[in-house]
């Protein structure tokens, strides 16, 4: 590893001790730049006078005890591809097994994993990850750079749909042939064993963020689909028994399948195994209460009340996870832009969080980045206006009323449909009649792109310009709401490239603008996350995005 | 006897295949085959794919054929005892389904050890003295567990017995083997709801019976009026429940989904709805056989059954 440290952190080093920059938000920044995070904090101790340890090294502070399994209630699910994985589940499911580049903890910083660091160029379009060379994967082979040029090209492929090609960390690498998204030839470049180089076709902040979304867990090369049928990866746990439905039994990994020790990479784990049991989501704070479960995947607001009556201790995690009740502009009747203005005239987004989330959550305002990311711009909010949107529905040519559906599928629980109906009562006042059609989850996935109106659950990412990305620049796969705007992906662009915290917010007032101006949804609140533990547990914490990373969990029996 | 056996049996193979031969047609159609694609590949990969690779993808399941070739092939699987493979499970449907009937025979076995002698002993009871005390209370008690549907009386007991006094587990989801004792809710609840209707079928058939001359002259007669009961009315007063017993088999299969999901116990129902929701259709397939089998095997368990006991019903 080179010791050169790259200028933008001696820059993000001034901001904090000038107090531009949170303490948070600078050790994402520099983390992020390669800088590991322990020196992080150590930097960030320095320049404040704090004394401030690493959270991940402060939790062996207590003897942890080795042995032991825990058992989880969460949905279990098929094991298939990892690259195409689309739901949070089965990578829980998948990521004891199989590691990624770098690693967000629940605290939100972004830390090296299989990397050992990385290094942006000044422009943020090169980027350089130095990987570990104690990785060893379960069959006996050392971990390489070509691997994750194996894993990368094989996003990339158009015929397997990864929506890895979305991340803001690759489709900078991607280029058109002939109406498809191909990698470029010069996009990838192997330096050596241990060193791998990727070229953007433009400045990005967030690689090592992206590196850590859930389809993006690195594969050996020896992989066919299923994965549950030959699970070889670099974590400290292998698949033992899957059965879908009902349970996913994952154990330690002694051996290779050659029969040599396996020593994992990143010191000790105290679990000798993960049970995971098949319970949904309803019924999985009940399997915790009857002592079926240690711990959760999570248990909505409806059952807070519950929660709190039981032994044991409830974990939160703020979130940006929401719900965009979007229209698709381009179908009738929201092709029409006053239409849109009408409905999101009508409503009162202030409302949602204390009907919906008894006052915990945060306000959203229709532009999907949210006060827990680094780079949120507090836009002004938005004011209910009755007359207003009256006025645009008569002049769109609904005087006489505008009846329209709203798909909810409840992928996220009943809050969904909770969200609906507020929203319903708010738009009769404009004489607008919501009729709320609630379909069953797996139902509602088939049509969330397709239908003129929709509720949508998107879950949290670390930087609001991640979500952006995905979801609303022009022809992305998961454009929803078939927002195109070359204005807005320019004023994203700028932003995504701009190192500076504070610069980045200020361009965020842009983007946020025209997103919100456009009109393309009704997105009224942030959601809290919650999970429980039992007094056996320790080291457990919740993670905004439910992932599971247990790896310095232990269990006192 | 041989003659309505045979009879019934090819009434039963025409059900199924008539069954078997709607769903798939219903499942046919382009939105459910996507609705596949998205189960298996997630909203995104769809949405991303390119009508070349969907086409692919439907050859590589086989989707690509006419439904009515994959009919007649999977007709002979079935003969062959292949049921096929579950899209959502990614196994042999057979085995999945084996193992699924055997965990809710367990829970009907268990359901019918107490439901049976609990209705009949209350329906005797109760239709012995038409209007008494012991029969208002017994109606009162059986009418009103059987108008509590399943899913309150199944959240009633988890409150109560499992989450407020702690005695038994919530949920049966059987994660460490077999543990009898999770069994004991679900069993609860369905014996619960169920046993009612029996008890008041017996009652009814009771007090007719209770009524008629031959009990009235046996009673003149002098005979013990506990001989009356055992020797002369029960047989005739089980007749009807008897049919109503045997008919409950098909109840269970259907009736178990709401307790079976509620309680997380994985059996037959559990797995009908999954499959139905994920539209995971061999699974379907493969229930609904089971489904006609169990409704007419019943059917003729009870023809005949009725048949043997009531002495005026002789085979044509």
């Amino acid at each position: 590893m080179t010791e050169r440290v790259h200028p933008l952190v001696t820059q993000a080093g001034e901001q904090l001790a000038s107090g531009k920059m949170e303490r948070r938000a600078f050790l994402r920044t520099v983390t992020l730049l390669g800088v590991s995070s322990a020196a992080a904090y150590g930097m960030a101790g320095r320049i404040l006078g704090e004394n401030l340890i690493d959270p991940a090294l402060a939790q062996d502070a207590p003897t942890p005890k080795h042995g032991g399994i825990l058992r989880v209630g969460m949905q279990v699910q098929k094991m298939e591809d990892p690259a195409t994985y689309s739901w949070v589940e089965m990578s829980n499911q998948t990521r004891h097994i199989l590691e990624h580049l770098a690693v967000t903890g629940p605290d939100n910083v972004t830390r090296p994993m299989l990397a050992e660091s990385w290094e942006p160029s000044d422009d943020l379009r090169v980027w350089t990850f130095n990987l570990r060379r104690d990785v060893k994967w379960h069959n006996g082979d050392a971990f390489v750079a070509d691997h994750v040029r194996w894993n990368v090209e094989r996003w990339a492929d158009p015929a397997l749909g990864s929506a890895n090609t979305g991340l803001s960390a690759v489709a900078p690498l991607l280029e058109d042939v002939d109406g498809e998204k191909r990698l470029r030839a010069d996009a990838i470049e192997v330096v050596d064993d241990h060193t791998i180089r990727f070229h953007l076709s433009k400045p990005v902040l967030s690689v090592p963020e992206d590196l850590y979304n859930y389809p993006t867990a690195l594969l050996h090369p020896s992989f066919t689909p299923p994965f549950s049928a030959n699970p070889i990866g670099t974590g400290p746990f292998t698949l033992v028994e899957l059965a879908v439905g009902d349970r996913c039994i994952l154990r330690r990994v002694t051996e290779t399948t050659d029969g040599q020790p396996f020593a994992y990479w990143g010191g000790d784990v105290y679990l000798d195994g993960i049970d995971y049991y098949n319970f949904d989501e309803d019924n999985q704070l009940v399997a915790f209460a009857g002592d079926d479960v240690d711990t959760i995947y999570e248990f909505g607001i409806e059952q807070y009340e519950f929660a709190r009556a039981l032994p044991g201790t409830i974990l939160e995690a703020r979130t940006c996870q929401t719900l965009c009740c979007r229209m698709q502009i381009s179908q009738p009747p929201f092709d029409d832009i006053r239409v849109r203005q009408a409905i999101v005239k009508a409503t009162d987004n202030t409302t949602y969080k204390d009907l919906v989330f008894q006052g915990s959550g945060d306000v959203a305002w229709n532009h999907h980045v949210a006060p827990v990311h680094p780079e949120y711009f507090e836009l002004p909010p938005l004011e209910r206006d009755i007359e207003g949107a009256k006025a645009l529905l008569a002049e769109a040519g609904y005087a006489d009323g505008l009846e329209i559906t709203i798909d909810v599928g409840n992928t996220d629980g009943p809050w969904h449909q909770t969200v609906c109906e507020i929203l319903r009562d708010q738009l009769q006042d404009v004489g607008i009649r919501l009729n709320i059609n609630v379909m069953p989850p797996s139902r509602y996935w088939e049509i969330w792109d397709s239908t003129p109106f929709g509720a949508t659950a998107w879950t949290h990412r670390p930087l609001g310009t991640m979500i952006l990305s995905l979801g609303y620049r022009s022809g992305v796969p998961w454009n929803e709401t078939h927002f195109a705007s070359p204005e807005f992906d320019a004023a994203l662009d700028d932003a995504e490239a701009t190192f500076d915290v504070e610069e980045r917010r200020a361009k965020m007032e842009a983007v946020e603008r025209l997103l919100q101006d456009a009109v393309v949804m009704v997105q009224p609140v942030y959601r809290p996350v919650f999970t429980i533990i039992n007094d056996r547990v320790h080291g457990l914490e919740a993670h905004p995005t439910q992932y599971h990373q247990f790896n310095k969990v232990w269990l006192d029996a | 006897m041989t003659m309505l056996l045979a009879r019934r049996f090819g009434q039963m193979l025409l059900i199924m295949a008539f069954a078997s031969l709607i769903l798939f047609a219903i499942f046919d159609t382009d939105e459910f085959k996507k609705k596949i694609a998205v189960a298996e590949l997630g909203g995104f990969a769809v949405s991303a794919l390119s009508d070349d690779a969907y086409q692919q993808w439907l050859a590589d399941k086989g989707l690509d054929v006419p439904f009515y070739q994959r009919y007649v092939n999977w007709i002979g699987d079935v003969l062959r005892g292949d049921l096929g493979q579950s899209f959502e499970k990614s196994t042999d449907v057979g085995p999945l389904l084996a193992d699924r009937l055997w965990n809710t025979a367990v829970l009907a076995f268990w359901v019918f050890a107490f439901m049976i002698p609990l209705a009949l002993v209350t329906g005797v009871l109760a239709g012995m003295r038409e209007g008494s005390i012991t029969d208002r209370s017994l109606s009162f008690v059986s009418v009103f567990t059987t108008s509590i549907p399943e899913i309150a009386t199944a959240i009633l007991l988890t409150v109560f017995l499992a989450l407020g006094l702690g005695w038994l587990p919530a949920k049966a989801a059987m994660t460490q083997g077999f543990d009898p004792w999770q069994l004991v809710l679900p069993v609860l609840t369905l014996v619960l709801y169920g046993f009612g209707y029996i008890a008041r079928m017996t009652r009814a058939s009771m007090a007719e019976v209770m009524t008629s001359n031959y009990i009235r002259t046996a009673v003149l007669k002098g005979i013990p009026y506990r001989q009356v009961i055992l020797g002369h009315a029960l047989r005739n007063a089980l007749i009807a429940p008897f049919t109503v017993i045997v008919l409950q088999l098909n109840w269970l299969l259907s009736g178990v989904v709401v307790v079976e999901v509620f309680f997380e116990y994985d059996g037959f129902g559990k797995l009908l709805l999954e499959a139905a929701l994920f539209g995971d259709i061999y699974v379907v397939q493969a229930a609904t056989l089971v489904a006609v089998i169990v409704a007419c095997t019943s059917q003729i368990i009870s023809d005949v059954g009725y048949t043997v006991l009531n002495p005026r019903i002789r085979f044509a």
